[in-house]
């Protein structure tokens, strides 16, 4: 069933609404991809299709009972180990004796199921957020950021579960520009408040430069710096030319991530 | 209850149970110690002791979640009417355990001393303590997230209303129930009345703060 919102509209206080007369309608099978700035109201428009905040104005009809919902932050500080937590949360989900272990472990979760949560690494946390939402079976996914924080092989168990969730909505969040390519995936933006159609953000690459402020007038215009330090960001097929430009002109290269 | 078994379990790993619980037991301990003597006891003193201790239970169970897993939790469970329904039953279920020991305690003999205490006053005495227990609940609730983010306006909002609604011998639920537990032999009809005012409280105040309001950043 599809999931829909119309004149969704979200204001904290007095300010400027964060999300405006808001139309969206999330289809099974067709994963809806929101990017936008920071800030832009992205998580709060996942909380709002999840269900755990109301918005101001508008409704969201067609919303599942349960749904899987992952924070851009699942906390750190749990003092559940991630064992009970996940059987209680498949438990509320009124999902059966769920895989979530065996998900753990493709997602190459390291952290241990009897330690307190508390314990684990942000990415082994954002691993047990994950196999919470994915093996609840809710007919609808709410993921915000799920990929960011994910190792490699992490990253490609999580978009091939994404997408044999084909029977569930999704609406997800996405920097990494991954999601942009999951099978029928619609992208669209948030600006302003509302949602326009967008064009799927090429792959990127993160450079990172020493002694490249006298180039910063010259330099693409996603770039900021942090005390000494420069950091790019360039699409992939560009990352040889910036490299070979920066280089030659004395910066020093301190990382290259995705 | 579900959701309520989940609350409960990672309020007892919190340990912030603790304090509040051992505070009330202490209070037993001293009103009860030794001798307790006939009926009512120190039951008048610890019904009032119990409503204070049952709101700042009831809003450290509202709180114990961190506010980021609440919202994963009330996307699981199918929204934040569900949750806290949730946690107004694991309230009540520490109500009920606190008030049946209340009424319990002075038929241990610790020491020496037995006192004849008839099945009916062991009952009025539970139900009185189930009263200010429940008033309690609804206190802390009201007093909690997601009414009242920060603890320490938590905790103002819920020493005012206790102390004032506390020390009024005609108000129901508390002001009664201490009132009517000091005379022998017990009302039974005033304290059932009570506590079913103090549980309809309960649920309403856990009714009341899910009532939609303007949406907060987090």
């Amino acid at each position: 069933m599809d999931v829909e919102l119309s004149g969704v509209e979200v204001r904290f206080g007095r300010a400027a609404p964060v999300l405006h007369d808001l139309d969206l309608r999330v289809t099974p099978g067709r994963p809806v991809v929101v990017l936008g700035a920071n800030g832009s109201g992205k998580s709060t428009l996942l909380r709002v299709v999840a269900g755990c905040a109301a918005p101001t104005a508008g409704r969201v009809t067609g919303r599942p009972r349960h749904v899987g919902y992952v924070p851009d932050r699942f906390p750190s500080q749990l003092r559940m180990p991630a064992r009970s937590y996940l059987r209680h949360l498949a438990a509320i989900h009124r999902a059966e004796l769920s895989d979530a272990p065996a998900l753990l472990e493709d997602l190459g979760f390291t952290g241990g199921l009897d330690v307190p949560m508390v314990r684990l690494s942000k990415g082994n946390a954002q691993k047990v957020a994950l196999a919470q939402a994915l093996c609840s079976r809710a007919a609808l996914l709410v993921l915000d950021e799920p990929w960011s924080g994910l190792d490699m092989a992490a990253a490609a168990t999580l978009t091939s579960r994404v997408t044999d969730a084909a029977d569930a909505a999704v609406l997800v969040t996405d920097h990494t520009g991954t999601a942009a390519y999951l099978p029928g995936a619609r992208v669209l933006a948030l600006v302003d408040g509302r949602l326009v159609p967008a064009r799927p953000p090429r792959p990127t690459v993160t450079i990172t430069l020493r002694g490249a402020e006298p180039l910063l007038p010259h330099l693409p215009t996603d770039t900021s710096v942090d005390g000494d330090r420069v950091i790019v960001r360039v699409p992939v097929e560009e990352r040889d030319a910036l490299l070979a430009w920066a280089l030659a002109r004395g910066c020093g290269v301190l990382a290259v991530q995705p | 209850m579900i959701v309520a078994r989940y609350i409960l379990a990672d309020l007892l790993r919190s340990q912030r149970f603790i304090l509040p619980v051992f505070v009330y037991l202490a209070t037993l301990g001293v009103l009860f110690g030794g001798d307790p003597g006939p009926p009512p006891a120190g039951w008048p003193a610890s019904a009032l002791v119990l409503y204070p201790v049952s709101a700042w239970l009831a809003s450290t169970t509202a709180n114990s979640e961190d506010p980021v897993a609440r919202l994963v939790t009330v996307a699981a469970a199918g929204g934040p009417a569900v949750v806290a329904r949730g946690v107004l039953a694991a309230c009540l279920l520490a109500d009920v355990v606190l008030a049946a020991v209340s009424a319990v305690r002075p038929v241990i003999p610790l020491v020496t001393h037995v006192y004849p205490y008839p099945p009916a006053e062991l009952l009025g005495g539970g139900l009185a303590h189930l009263a200010t227990a429940t008033a309690g609940t609804a206190v802390g609730l009201l007093c909690a997230r997601p009414v009242i983010e920060r603890v320490g306006w938590s905790l103002l909002a819920a020493v005012t209303v206790v102390v004032i609604t506390g020390v009024t011998p005609w108000l129901p639920p508390v002001g009664t129930a201490v009132k009517t537990i000091g005379t022998v032999p017990t009302d039974l009809a005033a304290v059932v009345l009570d506590a079913l005012i103090g549980v309809a409280l309960a649920v309403a105040a856990s009714a009341l703060t899910t009532v939609r309001r303007t949406p907060r950043p987090r």
